[in-house]
């Protein structure tokens, strides 16, 4: 099985994600996916969702907190700029307190507690998580192919997907419980009406929302997740424990590529005893992938001699790929 | 003087409902509320334990709840840090 044979076999599967250690080569691959697919006249939008993005070093443009970005015809980038989203929400809360109050500045009080949040570290993660909703539902494009963040964070996402998910579960079975109480008071009372819970809306709402970005991840029809592995021992033991993972997560695994794979024909040539080495530790790790992993693996790509960066870099690997 | 007569009659009837409401809803109507009080400051806890140094919820999504609670906020600080004693097993 190759790659592009997966994505002529199943375009339906229209979320495309690359995870794997850090530096192993995710953007590199998500970037020339997409350079391919918009190739290929597909309408495609790569974004990252690492607070440390890269994306703007690999296209060799300033994209970070623009919004989508045109690279060239049919394909897009973008850095989320999580600071900039959470300074942006901070704003609409204090907006909606002094609205709703009619205050003419936020209390010393509150006004301390949205700072201290916003200092919070999960807070980044979250905002991230939350614009990633917002581009996905906008639905512009025919391919969003995610630059995700290193397994660590990939995985602490996912499980915060799930936190989230039953604790909104628990604080909204308390509202409804505080709602019957609240109209037990109401018909004692003889009043006709109790006022609407708007924090009851709110908390559906928000479930929503986590609901439909962890249910992108885990979406067994629409995503394809691959993960990036380089033949050494340290990154195959550790992709084998994150797969074992994800999988637990419900993440559709599409299969394996593996990267800078120094060119066995080398050996052929007059090589010091150094890149010799490397060599034969090489074909022994590939080895080990071939076992373990066989047919999922769908692609060796070679070390190359310079730094993918920039557009023609880009079609070169795109090309090692997916095959011309 | 029928118009009269239905006025009192009304009348009467609002005063036998609240007499009976005071004997034996304005309790239970009480208790409820009282109830609905203590689990509001419960749902302020779980959300916004930040404000009393107790972090529970990651705050990006406790940050959307915290305009509808700011009037609660000081009442419930008070409730939360205040000391307790034997009288409150009585209240």
């Amino acid at each position: 099985m190759s790659l592009s044979r997966i994505f002529s076999e199943h375009p339906e599967r229209r979320y495309i994600m690359f995870g794997g250690k850090g530096g192993l080569g995710k953007t590199t691959f998500s970037a020339a996916t997409a350079y391919w697919l918009a190739k290929q006249g597909h309408r495609v939008l790569v974004f990252s969702v690492d607070p440390q993005a890269s994306l703007s070093d690999i296209f060799q443009r300033d994209i970070f907190g623009k919004g989508a970005v045109e690279i060239m015809p049919n394909l897009f980038a973008q850095e989320i700029d999580a600071d900039q989203r959470i300074r942006e929400y901070q704003g609409e809360i204090r907006k909606k307190i002094l609205d709703r109050y009619g205050m003419d500045e936020v209390p010393e009080e509150i006004e301390n507690y949205i700072q201290a949040a916003a200092a919070e570290p999960a807070m980044e993660e979250s905002a991230i998580f939350d614009a990633v909703v917002d581009i996905v539902v906008s639905a512009d494009y025919d391919y969003y192919v995610y630059d995700l963040v290193p397994l660590g964070h990939a995985l602490y996402y996912l499980s915060m997907a799930s936190v989230y998910d039953q604790w909104i579960d628990k604080i909204t079975a308390l509202r409804t419980e505080m709602e019957e109480y609240q109209q037990v008071a109401a018909v004692m009372q003889r009043k006709k009406e109790s006022e609407e819970d708007e924090i009851l809306s709110e908390l559906q709402y928000i479930k929503e929302r986590i609901n439909r970005s962890s249910g992108i991840l885990t979406d067994r029809v629409k995503t394809a997740f691959f993960f990036v592995v380089i033949p050494e021992d340290m990154a195959i033991l550790d992709t084998k424990k994150a797969a074992g993972l994800f999988a637990r997560y419900d993440v559709p695994l599409s299969g394996y590529i593996v990267n800078r794979v120094i060119p066995e024909s080398l050996a052929q040539q007059n090589i010091p005893d150094y890149l010799r080495h490397r060599l034969e530790m090489q074909s022994r790790h590939l080895e080990t992938i071939h076992r373990e992993l066989g047919s999922e693996v769908l692609a060796l790509v070679p070390e190359f001699e310079r730094d993918i960066t920039g557009l023609p870099m880009i079609e070169k690997m795109a090309e090692t790929m997916f095959g011309g | 003087m029928p118009e009269e007569e239905k006025k009192k009659r009304a009348s009467f009837l609002d005063t036998a409902k609240s007499v009976l409401y005071g004997m034996a809803g304005h309790d239970m109507s009480r208790y409820a509320l009282k109830t609905r009080g203590s689990m509001e400051h419960l749902f302020i806890l779980i959300t916004m334990g930040d404000l009393l140094g107790i972090p529970i919820l990651p705050p990006y999504y406790s940050l959307r709840l915290l305009p509808y609670v700011v009037p609660q906020i000081s009442t419930w600080k008070r409730r939360m840090l205040r000391e307790r004693d034997l009288t409150d097993a009585l209240a």
